[in-house]
């Protein structure tokens, strides 16, 4: 076994040149963490505090403007397959069939020969074998996003980071989605890095929940989840962290 | 085959609806299909047969209202009527076989085709009247439809030979201007360098009509061969060029950024995301280079090349030979139109996620 995968930020800061006027966006700032394989970190924050961005420079798609972000020591370069990524759209290639969309980044790779069990193995987790033919504009949101996320568990990332992957989904295909990605994350126990919206989600899911604030985009503070899977929803604990996250967002009732 | 006991009887939408198991594509179009009454029916089946009394006519027509010039070879215009209906009347039967098995797509077609194949008998009937029987259509300048046939094949060799030059010529001047568009059109549309020099090119020699290049080409070009190809590829290479580039930069940065994530190199990135989402475009572009490049080669074979179906033409024109003329244009059509349905097949098979069929 190699050493459990650490991955490090240090003093990460993003800015962006504004389109419009002379300005700079600073979408983060003086961003510290440190990440181990094995957590399911759920990050929540109000829009625009670059909790997204830090998802992507952690992907690789965004190179920081200050500070490293280094896995095992290793500084982030660009995108991998290794650092897969599911979105809040499942943008699933259009003109690619289910199962060739699956297959894409073996494809990419020219691993598909070896691989091709895989891929049927996969399409029967997500329950989708009988669709495998079919184009993405026929899927459902909910089959699209399992496409997408099944696309990228293939490749069987160290870290998986995940974009408000279930925000577009409808409040039952959701649970039913939160349910599968853990089941998956526990038997595969990588790192799992969630960006959501959605406190009781961030909850539910995660073993720490990172809690972020705009202008310019840094952490407030984080709170680890000491709850067993599966969790309750209602259970008094689990409104407790989630009155403790509404307080430190300023949305508490101690506000008032 | 139960099922089409019942679909038999007249039944209401709502009670056909419960089909118990599985239901297959055939039948789903017939329950989505309103029901129809028996008379309906009937007229139904005679419309489909009707193109067999108009060609009867067409036929009693020709034979026995006496000619008003001499017509050679008169047996060739009515081997040319049968021959279509007979070749209708075979489907007509395979599509009655296949009714009572219950597939009923192709009688569907037919019963959407008939009318207007009746339509091209009665037409071809005034056309006769107008022209061999009366010459009330601008005799000599328009031929009886027996007349072209005869010339046709009277000159079949040279027409061939024509044929055969022209299409060398549009097809070598269409993949040249295909294959450098979608070069150009690439490469600008990934790299803003190379549109920056490439674009003042595009937006000067693009809205020019290719055949305003003529004159020049005859000067510059070794031969008027090389020219015409030249000019057939200017236009086609536009129409792709400028399709190619609007198709890739309408790109959305996600599908770069998840082939990316899933370990697409930049190669990769143009091969697997930028040109199958730019197909539809590149795919209309080529459609219209086409169009340009068949009458760029008309243009060209009519005022500079010596062969093919446009000298034809305007040879046969200049020794009066209408039906020689005629002859040739309906070959134009004929090829014209076959290219395009072949674009247009290649088009379908290559966009068929787009048009989002339902599953089988």
């Amino acid at each position: 076994m190699s050493d459990p995968l650490i991955l490090k930020l240090d003093r990460v800061s993003k800015h962006f040149a504004r389109v419009e006027t002379d300005g700079i966006t600073n979408a983060l700032e003086g961003i510290n963490l440190e990440l181990h394989e094995g957590e399911f970190v759920s990050i929540v924050g109000t829009s625009g505090c670059g909790k997204s961005t830090l998802l992507r420079l952690i992907a690789g798609l965004l190179r920081p403007t200050t500070g490293t972000l280094t896995v095992n020591g290793e500084p982030i370069t660009g995108p991998a397959p290794d650092r897969g990524m599911v979105f809040q759209q499942p943008t699933l290639f259009p003109w690619l069939t289910v199962e060739k969309n699956i297959s894409f980044s073996f494809r990419m790779r020219h691993k598909l020969k070896e691989n091709e069990a895989q891929v049927s193995r996969i399409l029967d987790v997500i329950k989708l074998t009988a669709f495998k033919d079919d184009y993405p504009s026929q899927l459902s949101g909910g089959m699209a996003q399992r496409v997408a996320l099944a696309r990228t568990l293939i490749c069987q990332p160290k870290i998986l980071l995940l974009d408000e992957p279930l925000g577009a989904l409808d409040a039952f295909t959701r649970m039913n989605m939160q349910d599968e990605i853990l089941s998956s994350w526990r038997t595969a126990r990588q790192l799992a890095i969630m960006v959501t919206h959605d406190i009781d989600e961030a909850i539910y899911m995660g073993t720490r929940v990172i809690v972020m604030e705009p202008h310019p985009g840094r952490i407030m503070g984080e709170i680890p989840i000491k709850l067993d899977y599966p969790r309750n929803r209602s259970s008094s604990q689990f409104v407790e962290y989630r009155n403790q996250i509404l307080d430190m967002l300023h949305f508490g009732l101690n506000e008032k | 085959m139960g099922f089409r006991k019942e679909n038999r009887r007249h039944r209401t939408a709502s009670e056909e609806i419960d089909i118990p198991g599985t239901l297959t594509r055939q039948q789903l179009f017939a329950l989505e299909q309103k029901d129809k009454t028996p008379a309906r029916r009937a007229w139904d089946l005679c419309v489909t047969l009707f193109p067999a009394p108009a060609c009867a006519a067409a036929l009693l027509e020709y034979g026995y209202i006496p000619d008003k010039y001499s017509n050679a070879y008169p047996w060739r215009y009515v081997i040319f009527l049968l021959i279509p209906l007979a070749v209708y009347l075979c489907v007509w039967i395979v599509s009655r076989v296949r009714c009572a098995k219950g597939d009923r797509t192709l009688y569907e077609k037919l019963l959407y085709k008939a009318p207007l194949y009746t339509a091209i008998y009665l037409f071809l009937l005034l056309f006769d009247v107008l022209t061999l029987k009366t010459g009330k259509l601008m005799y000599p300048f328009i031929p009886w439809v027996n007349d072209i046939i005869n010339a046709a094949l009277g000159d079949w060799n040279m027409l061939l030979k024509s044929t055969l030059f022209s299409l060398r010529l549009l097809f070598l001047g269409y993949f040249w201007g295909v294959g450098v568009g979608l070069i150009t059109g690439i490469a600008c549309g990934y790299s803003s360098r190379i549109h920056y020099w490439i674009s003042p090119l595009i937006k000067i020699l693009g809205p020019i009509p290719v055949a305003t290049w003529l004159p020049l080409i005859m000067l510059l070009f070794p031969s008027l061969f090389s020219g015409s190809v030249f000019i057939i590829a200017l236009g086609t290479w536009f129409s792709v060029t400028i399709a190619t580039i609007t198709g890739i930069s309408n790109i959305d940065r996600a599908y770069f950024d998840a082939a990316r994530i899933l370990g697409a190199r930049e190669r990769q990135l143009v091969l697997h995301v930028a040109i199958p989402h730019a197909m539809p475009n590149i795919l209309q572009g080529m459609t219209q280079g086409m169009n340009s490049a068949c009458i760029a080669l008309m243009v060209a074979e009519m005022l500079g090349v010596e062969a093919g179906l446009g000298w034809y033409i305007t040879w046969a024109k200049a020794w009066a030979m209408y039906n020689r003329m005629f002859a040739a244009i309906i070959v134009i059509c004929i090829i014209f139109n076959g290219v395009t349905r072949m674009l247009d097949f290649i088009r379908r098979r290559a966009l068929r996620w787009q048009i989002g069929v339902t599953r089988t």
